[in-house]
């Protein structure tokens, strides 16, 4: 009895311990690539599962002021949409401020939604997949070690704790493969909320900025079950970003 | 040799070989599938076929599923409550490409200077006066008001997009489960595709578990009743299993699947494979009983020699005309056709062979006389009375049968070919509760898309489109038209001011067209804007939702269509399910006019070589074309439509009914060849043969009977008609062709009859 009492609770602590240690890492993970500011050009190629492809080539920056995350995206190719412009206003406690511009229309629009669009730019990659995900919304698993195109890694299981959150995300869980010694991820395994694996994201070309934090010049995201990729190339990047806020005002898209 | 004695000779042979070749038809009968899929029956060149293949190759090849919720005010916060439950509960699976419902439908409009984007239902109201207000809004919504949301708000619909990963009875139990996870007092019907095939599916396994076994039992105690003897049961009774056996496994065999027409294959077997072993049981029970000295063998030897020929042309007559199935347009009647006529003629070989020889094995049995074989008897009292009225009054029986063939065939102005799907299951299934829905409050349940090439930003395609929305949404039967033009325009209405030039229009360049559609793709998912148009932007698709009852309806769309299309044809596909089932429905036309005339020709032909006459063959197809055409008046006046069920029977009533009038051309030409007058001829034929055709007749017609238990009222209506064709064919062969006889005197029934002339012979005993 006394024997089963103390493997039951050496299992429970390891578990426990385990537990911790998945989350600590996801988050050393998050942390790891927090760049915060930056300025960049990336091409994204969006290709369907009989090989026809669109390419979309952007400038992206963000910057925070105060408690406002600001970020601009605008067009660069195809020519037809060249010029076109988005600005997100991010904030903490409300719900996001967007505007659009688009040179056709020769005005900037305000667009007020209460729902946010789930495909980022149209691609594979969702919104959700672009922004840091909140710790507390996951209950974290340590599915154990594995090699990765050569490095070692942690297989760690994000599981959403309900379906509101599922739904939120468009994923019930995600495996990740993270580096033991620099905490990148470099492999994403995102399942459905029927538990089949849907979409698998590879990031690659990390490279080490100056302030310590890596970033990855490039992410491919495939789903599997419609056959459908897409790859986003960074072309240029600048961690921190020189723009002023007045770049980031909604008179300024037309510019 | 005599076939008599090569019988008896090789019997043993005969019995195992024939038992051998069931034995081995038993194991593919396992791998029997049911292909309910009505769509699969068409032959993959026809035209909106081939077009839906092209249009699937490009926009995918999804199903729509409808479920439709039915409360007093589906704005009520338990069925709002329950419509959000359903819907987030199958979006989440990923089965369903799509999911729409009130729920997800958002309001995208311009509200001071910006493009506003929300859900029509921010929350569930909870107050009259919220409900109103919520109600108004909807209907100002036209993504919302009568597309997911009934007119008189009666109705909810959620429509379900299935990407057909999924099999049919996994589907419909899925969306059951789920309906049933989120119950409510609302009642809830379902209609789509998948869920017709998964009830077709079910119901043909079941229409083969009740209808074969009662259709066997139903047989054997006819023969038992006919018989009253173990033998005369067994052997005829063998002979319909056997064939049945056979027939079926010809199918796997020939890597076919079973249809729903297939479910008439067993029964047509049951109806038409067992007379030719009656006809051999018939003669040894009435050789016993007046030829006591005869021995078994000699029984056996003195059946074939009488038999042989007149049961060869009997079942040669029917599997002429099941054969005429060969040229039916819809796959699985080919099949049929093929497939019951090797069965026909394995029972015919059977007949011919293995009965005699299991006789020839069999101790004679007592001496039994057919107790229903009485001068008195009920055919003895109907064929005397129609042999007086034929011989007295032929004229009037020619003018009586014009009059009510005048009569039955008016219907045929009122005559209509089924449009759609809906009578393959009973008028009150949920499937077709939730179509009358469909149609009655919605824009309709029935789909039309068109595949436009060219490039899809180009503001000239956009008008292109945007005038065949306003055009047919002018016309009656159209509830809905949507394309990338509606998109384009919808979103014009928020990004500019209702004052603003380019409000509510398609832009006039292809750059705003293209952030347009930009701006679309990066708010929604990728896959969204897929279904207006291609990946590559060079391919549109226009989306036509409407109703129809009659097919006329469906070609005046096709029609305006056409005008709309004007030079430019080429450059539009026309397709969706609608116009499948449309197509299977008209082919069901060409296709029995096809076998008809397949039948009509091979049986006037057969007539013309029987008779070595061309008039025997146009007398004698007389009754057919009456049986026919009158039947089809009959379904005019009684509003049986014609369907890929419905349309099989004239082939199949021809191959029976011409059995009946060889016959009697056979016997009264015999008669004439004994010297009798005509009068005398046909008094005597009624009275000899008459009562063994009326027996034959009615044996089938009991066969087919069993069919009116179908779960498919489209099979019992086939019951209905082929019983109402055969007593044609009968009344044709007893009474007109006896009265024309009379009448005309024609030559060929003057012909000296040739000494191997039997046919008479099958009823004489």
């Amino acid at each position: 009895m006394k024997t089963s009492i103390i493997i039951t609770t050496l299992l429970l602590t390891s578990i426990s311990l385990f537990s911790q240690t998945a989350q600590e890492i996801s988050k050393k993970s998050m942390s790891a690539t927090d760049i915060g500011n930056m300025e960049m050009v990336s091409t994204i190629h969006i290709s369907d599962s009989k090989g026809n492809s669109r390419v979309r080539q952007i400038t992206t920056a963000s910057k925070q002021f105060n408690e406002v995350t600001k970020m601009l995206i605008k067009f660069i190719s195809p020519a037809e949409v060249r010029g076109t412009a988005l600005l997100i206003y991010d904030y903490e406690k409300q719900s996001d401020d967007m505007w659009i511009y688009m040179p056709a229309l020769r005005k900037v629009r305000r667009v007020v939604s209460s729902e946010k669009g789930k495909s980022f730019m149209g691609s594979e990659f969702t919104n959700a997949d672009m922004s840091k995900p909140n710790v507390n919304d996951f209950e974290y698993s340590m599915l154990g070690s594995e090699m990765y195109d050569g490095n070692s890694c942690w297989k760690i299981q994000l599981k959403c704790k309900t379906e509101a959150i599922q739904n939120e995300n468009g994923f019930s869980k995600r495996i990740s493969y993270i580096d033991k010694n620099i905490f990148v991820c470099y492999k994403v395994e995102n399942y459905g909320f029927d538990g089949r694996l849907q979409r698998i994201q590879t990031i690659r070309s990390y490279k080490k900025q100056s302030n310590g934090k890596y970033f990855a010049y490039n992410m491919v995201m495939e789903n599997v079950q419609t056959g459908r990729k897409s790859e986003l190339v960074i072309e240029k990047f600048q961690a921190g970003s020189q723009l002023s806020e007045s770049a980031f005002a909604p008179t300024a898209l037309e510019k | 040799m005599e076939k008599s004695l090569l019988i008896i000779r090789y019997r043993w042979w005969i019995i195992i070989a024939t038992l051998l070749c069931v034995t081995v038809c038993i194991i593919p009968l396992s791998k029997i599938h049911i292909n309910p899929d009505l769509e699969s029956y068409l032959p993959s060149t026809m035209h909106y076929r081939q077009n839906n293949m092209i249009i699937s190759k490009i926009f995918g090849n999804e199903e729509p599923i409808l479920i439709v919720l039915e409360s007093s005010d589906v704005l009520n916060p338990l069925t709002m409550k329950r419509v959000e439950n359903l819907s987030q509960a199958l979006s989440r699976m990923t089965v369903f490409k799509r999911v729409y419902s009130i729920s997800q439908t958002k309001n995208i409009s311009s509200e001071n200077g910006s493009m506003v984007v929300n859900p029509v239902v921010k929350y569930i109201p909870q107050t009259t006066i919220e409900r109103e207000k919520l109600r108004s809004e909807i209907k100002k919504n036209d993504l919302a008001y009568k597309l997911v949301v009934s007119d008189d708000f009666h109705y909810a619909l959620i429509m379900l997009s299935s990407n057909k990963t999924m099999a049919d009875a996994e589907l419909m139990k899925t969306i059951r489960k789920t309906v049933d996870k989120f119950p409510g007092t609302e009642k809830i019907t379902i209609t789509g595709q998948p869920y017709l095939r998964d009830e077709a599916n079910q119901k043909i396994s079941r229409d083969l578990i009740i209808l074969l076994p009662l259709g066997l039992a139903l047989m054997f105690l006819l023969l038992w009743i006919s018989f009253r003897e173990i033998r005369g049961v067994l052997l005829p009774f063998s002979v319909v299993v056997f064939s049945i056996i056979v027939c079926m496994a010809l199918i796997p065999l020939f890597k076919w699947e079973l249809s729903l027409i297939g479910v008439l294959i067993p029964i047509m077997m049951i109806a038409i494979s067992n007379n030719y072993g009656v006809y051999f049981v018939a003669r040894y029970q009435d050789l016993n009983a007046n030829e006591p000295d005869l021995t078994m063998s000699e029984i056996v030897q003195k059946s074939v020699s009488y038999l042989f020929t007149p049961v060869l042309l009997c079942g040669l007559t029917a599997i002429i005309g099941i054969l005429g199935l060969v040229a039916h347009l819809l796959v699985p009647a080919r099949q049929m056709g093929i497939v019951t006529g090797i069965g026909i003629s394995f029972a015919l070989v059977v007949s011919l062979m293995f009965v005699p020889a299991v006789m020839s094995l069999m101790k004679k049995g007592k001496p039994h006389t057919n107790p229903s074989a009485k001068s008195n008897g009920f055919f003895y009292s109907i064929l005397r009375g129609s042999g007086n009225v034929v011989t007295y009054h032929p004229k009037a029986v020619v003018v009586t049968f014009s009059i009510f063939f005048a009569l039955s065939s008016l219907g045929l102005v009122i005559f209509k070919v089924t449009p759609d799907s809906k009578s393959v299951l009973p008028k009150k299934h949920p499937f077709n509760q939730a179509i009358d829905i469909a149609d009655k409050h919605f824009g309709g349940n029935k789909i039309i898309t068109i595949m436009f090439e060219g490039d899809a930003k180009d503001p000239k395609l956009l008008r292109k489109l945007d005038l065949y929305e306003t055009e047919l949404e002018k016309m009656p039967n159209v509830g809905s038209v949507t394309s990338l033009a509606t998109l384009i325009r919808k979103m014009s209405t928020a990004l500019n001011d209702s004052n603003d030039a380019g409000f509510n229009k398609i832009p006039e360049s292809r750059d705003a067209i293209a952030q347009y559609i930009e701006l679309y793709s990066m708010n929604g998912n990728p896959e969204d804007i897929e279904q207006f148009v291609n990946f590559n932007y060079t391919k549109s698709l226009l989306t036509i939702q409407y109703h129809a009852d009659k097919i006329s309806e469906i070609n005046s769309i096709l029609n305006r269509l056409d005008a709309l299309a004007g030079n430019n044809k080429a450059s539009q596909v026309i397709g969706g399910y609608s116009l499948v089932d449309k197509e299977m429905n008209e082919s069901v036309v060409t296709g029995q006019n096809y076998s008809l005339l397949f039948a009509f020709a091979a049986i006037m032909l057969l007539l013309s070589v029987i008779f070595r006459s061309f008039i025997a063959g146009i007398i004698g197809s007389l009754p057919l074309v009456f049986a026919v055409l009158c039947t089809f008046g009959i379904m005019g006046w009684l509003g049986i439509e014609l369907n890929i069920v419905t349309a099989l029977l004239s082939s199949i009533s021809i191959g029976l009914g011409v059995d009946f009038t060889i016959q009697i051309l056979w016997r009264i030409r015999w008669e004439l060849a004994q010297g009798s007058n005509y009068i005398q001829s046909v008094i005597n034929t009624l009275n000899t043969i008459g009562r063994g055709i009326c027996i034959n007749a009615f044996a089938v017609m009991l066969g087919f009977s069993v069919l009116f238990l179908s779960s498919f009222p489209l099979i019992q209506s086939f019951a209905l008609l082929i019983v109402i064709s055969l007593f044609l064919c009968l009344v044709c062969a007893l009474v007109l062709i006896p009265a024309i006889c009379i009448l005309s005197k024609p030559k060929f029934l003057n012909k000296k009859l040739k000494s191997n002339s039997k046919i008479f012979k099958l009823n004489k005993s």
